[in-house]
């Protein structure tokens, strides 16, 4: 396992940093006649193809009373389709050494598929059938659904996933990012197969979805094999979803009990969206802040300094639609308090001062220089590039991103802290030996 | 950072088995590795491993240390790992922390693992850097800094991440108990991060006599993959390593376990959600090809959804949400071939564990059908394949097979695998995955004391406590 808490960027963040890019291999982007978004990077090097599919049909357009549906939805599509059981399936796909996985996450639905070249025609095969005629039986959904609601009790040992969920909870206000993608235990009995059908037949249709491919395929594969199967997917209707922004403005205070020997902490608030124009500048700034491992000013003071903690982090974590700013951290209970202070204290910090040059330009190497390595190998590809898609990045945002990042300058650091810092209007939460922590 | 290499309990809880983190990295399957990565030792004793890989303008640079928790002693158990902090601290040159400063100016991400039997040092960064790396590494293997002050700060980063990963897990808390009781005499009896009260315990004499004694050219191992020229980087290594000297080269053979004689059962009764059982079995190493054999019994139980464990306990019996089997073919000391299980809730951790055994005895009864051996010998080399796809998994996957026996095995791998018959599984599952040979532990999970809110009740009172 690797921890890597201390380096904690949330997915988007790993688009944030783009660089120069000698490395950036080529990358076809054709939009089908129905609509779907198809990008295709070739990588000889290897016989193998990844796939990367994204729904615009992620967990906030859950229903209310119905959290986890999406997520259930995209787990079903595993589950059997008008042509095979689940387990003529799995045991197909366990024969090839292939790989084909469902989720959901926040903002979309993904299906993502990795193969053998020689496999290349069962493996896509299958794919498109799990995403075009899924049958989600009764039974298997149960099934699914047992097995959540027991991933989700389990999850309760980990006191770091149980002060998240209540962060997000108490911050997104009941709006659609406030809820757990897998959903709760309350709402996990609810979802029916029913339901299920309802939401893959709103959602998953090609004028809603991003394809990548990234492998051993070429041009024309593609459009002898792949395309006609893919063109073939009709075009439906996509209900219009409103995405009500609501967070908690007031500072507040969570603590939840537990026998344990660490508080788990989070100080936190609202955050910015992906398209927000100071998204650089705050990627900067929060690399300073926390987010940039072990340079960064919350490591030097909390774990470097003063050995009171293995991993603290901040990072902003944007969406399609705003997301939160938080700074996670675990300490011994009896050193929760002094911790959570050097937070706050490095938090008005920077809010106060500019920061130094040599810090804004180590900040700024880092961002730019590591840029090849968000995209060495074929998934980390397939992500990379479906994610400039979703977030409409632009296609010229390899090349730009330098440019980004190099124009930040001190003093947009400083206004960008003062604007979407907000340390009198904190969200803490503290997962905890209540009384070994003296917070009791 | 700095962080530790769990061993294989903990990583299945990571939802990674070792099948894949092992067979992912192994690259150039087809071709042969002897031809396409290059040995020199140095006359200080230093092996350097190279391999080109020209797919990306990258580099991983790895200085690998023959010593991990197995070389340490009783009452000093986790130096391996306090040290491995330690080497972030500084030298003459480099200033406390100023090591992952420079790495990430250059564009680069560094850290460092500790496992039983090796500590590894990485830089992963753009190749017109490999300089810095070179510089850095050598500087820390000759020139450390062993700071009263610096040591006393990061022991207490130590204990909060021994709290973070075992105190805290009851999974993990298992997973230590079980190995503690399985193994009596082989150092792998402890936790590779070590006891707390011995972390407690260590000295910065302990910490300089181990560096001494372990970080020396003749101990260590340092594999480059990436975008480089061999004639190039070479010369380079020299300069920079060469000046140091041999060392001596440290004793490594460890006591191995008599033949156990009698299951052993534990249990761990405390607050969690959820039962959880594992099963450990000892098992030989690669040195044996009998590994191979378990490497298969490891696919054929649990590797994909139509595998026996999860057919088995998840679907048919519906017992369990997660099942698992899982070895340390790399293991430079025999290790252990463990089942695992998660029960689902209200149900029975000996329902659990019959169906576990009624698999085992499955394997031993009926020889396996051909097309589920071929399905686990094709799971086994598309993972192969898939792994290449990483050079940073490419050198760690030399450096494994290196420190448990020859980077050269490498290439014996899918041979071995692709030789393995039903007749063998069968074989093997009867000599070692029997109730004399295996250690069972049992988390038996209490429910919150009194007096405390329910589990993930918030206590609702706000309060300001900065």
């Amino acid at each position: 396992m690797i921890r890597k808490i201390l380096f904690i960027l949330p997915l988007i963040c790993v688009l944030a940093s783009a660089g120069p890019l000698p490395a950036m291999p080529p990358v076809q982007r054709t939009v089908l006649p129905n609509q779907l978004v198809l990008q295709v990077s070739e990588d000889h090097s290897l016989p193998f193809v990844t796939f990367q599919l994204l729904v615009n049909a992620g967990s906030w357009r859950d229903p209310a009373g119905e959290e986890g549906l999406a997520h259930l939805t995209a787990r079903g599509l595993l589950l059997g389709t008008s042509r095979h059981t689940v387990n003529e399936i799995n045991e197909e796909l366990d024969f090839m050494g292939a790989s084909l996985g469902a989720s959901a996450a926040r903002d979309y639905a993904d299906l993502s598929l990795r193969v053998l070249k020689k496999d290349l025609d069962r493996g896509f095969a299958l794919f498109m059938e799990a995403l075009t005629s899924p049958t989600f039986p009764d039974e298997e959904i149960r099934r699914e659904v047992e097995k959540t609601m027991a991933m989700v009790q389990s999850a309760e040992d980990q006191p770091e996933d149980v002060a998240q969920k209540e962060f997000q909870k108490v911050l997104f206000q009941g709006s659609p990012y406030a809820h757990p993608v897998n959903g709760t235990k309350e709402s996990l009995p609810r979802l029916t197969r029913e339901a299920v059908f309802r939401f893959y037949q709103s959602y998953y249709h090609p004028n809603n979805v991003i394809l990548t491919i990234v492998g051993d395929i070429g041009a024309d594969e593609l459009k002898t094999k792949l395309l006609p199967q893919l063109e073939s997917w009709p075009t439906g209707n996509i209900p219009t979803a409103k995405f009500e922004v609501k967070f908690e403005s007031e500072k507040k205070t969570i603590k939840i009990d537990r026998a344990i020997t660490q508080a788990n902490v989070i100080v936190g608030h609202s955050g910015v969206e992906r398209s927000n124009p100071d998204y650089y500048a705050l990627t900067v700034m929060n690399y300073i802040l926390g987010g940039g491992g072990f340079g960064s000013r919350l490591v030097e003071e909390i774990r470097n300094k003063r050995g009171l903690a293995y991993s603290v982090a901040s990072f902003f974590d944007p969406g399609k639609y705003p997301g939160s700013f938080e700074v996670l951290l675990q300490t011994k209970n009896a050193s929760a308090r002094e911790a959570i202070s050097l937070v706050f204290q490095q938090v008005e910090r920077i809010q106060k001062d500019l920061v130094s040059e040599k810090e804004l330009e180590s900040a700024k190497k880092y961002l730019i220089g590591s840029f090849p390595m968000r995209f060495n190998t074929q998934a980390k590809m397939a992500n990379f590039l479906s994610q400039v898609e979703y977030y409409d990045l632009g296609r010229d945002y390899p090349e730009k991103y330098a440019s980004f990042i190099g124009s930040v300058t001190r003093e947009e650091v400083l206004r960008v802290a003062q604007k979407y810092l907000h340390p009198d209007k904190c969200i803490l939460i503290i997962v905890a030996n209540l009384k070994e922590a003296g917070t009791e | 950072m700095r962080r530790l290499e769990l061993n294989s309990i903990a990583r299945k809880l990571a939802c990674i088995t070792l099948l894949l983190v092992l067979s992912f990295s192994i690259p150039l399957a087809e071709a042969g590795l002897k031809e396409e990565v290059s040995e020199t030792v140095l006359s200080n004793g230093l092996k350097v491993l190279l391999l080109e890989n020209h797919k990306a303008p990258l580099i991983t640079f790895q200085v690998w240390y023959r010593v991990g928790s197995r070389n340490e002693a009783w009452g000093k158990t986790g130096l391996s790992h306090m040290l491995e902090h330690m080497m972030f601290k500084g030298t003459e040159k480099v200033g406390p922390e100023e090591f992952s400063r420079i790495i990430q100016e250059n564009g680069g991400n560094d850290n460092a693992f500790t496992s039983r039997d090796y500590t590894a040092y990485f830089e992963n960064l753009s190749a017109e850097r490999i300089e810095v790396a070179i510089a850095l590494e050598s500087d820390r293997m000759g020139n450390l800094m062993l700071r009263e002050g610096d040591f006393r700060t990061e022991r207490m980063v130590v204990m909060e991440e021994r709290r973070l990963r075992t105190e805290d897990s009851p999974q993990a808390y298992l997973g230590e108990q079980l190995e503690a009781t399985a193994f009596q005499l082989q150092p792998y009896h402890w936790p590779i991060i070590g006891w707390m009260e011995d972390i407690a315990g260590l000295t910065l004499e302990d910490l300089k006599a181990y560096y001494k004694t372990y970080y020396t050219p003749v101990n260590a191992l340092l594999v480059v993959v990436g975008d480089f020229k061999r004639e190039e980087l070479l010369p380079k290594i020299e300069k920079a390593f060469g000046s140091y000297s041999k060392g001596e080269v440290p004793q490594q053979a460890k006591g191995l376990e008599v033949p156990q004689v009698g299951e052993r059962r534990i249990l761990v009764q405390r607050e969690a959600q959820l039962p959880s059982l594992i099963m450990g079995y000892h098992v030989p190493n690669l040195r044996e090809p009998d590994s191979y054999v378990l490497e298969v019994i490891a696919t054929v139980l649990s590797a994909g959804k139509s595998s026996r464990l999860h057919q088995s306990l998840v679907r048919e019996k519906r017992l369990a949400f997660g099942a698992d089997a899982d070895q340390s073919l790399l293991s430079r000391d025999p290790s252990l071939f463990y089942l695992s299980a998660d029960p689902l809730p209200g149900k029975e951790v000996s329902d659990v564990e019959k169906a576990l055994d009624q698999e085992i005895e499955r394997l031993q009864k009926e020889p396996v059908a051909e097309r589920e051996l071929e399905k686990a010998k094709n799971q086994l080399e598309a993972a192969f394949v898939f792994g290449q796809d990483s050079m940073f998994n490419q050198a760690r996957l030399l450096a494994s097979y290196e420190i448990s026996q020859s980077w050269k095995d490498i290439d014996e791998y899918l041979p071995c695998i692709r030789k393995v018959t039903a007749e063998d599984i069968q074989r093997v599952a009867k000599r070692y995955l029997v109730p004399d040979n295996r250690t069972v532990g049992i988390l038996v999970s209490l429910p919150p004391k009194e007096g405390k809110p329910a589990p993930g009740g918030p206590s609702g009172k706000e309060e300001n406590i900065r």
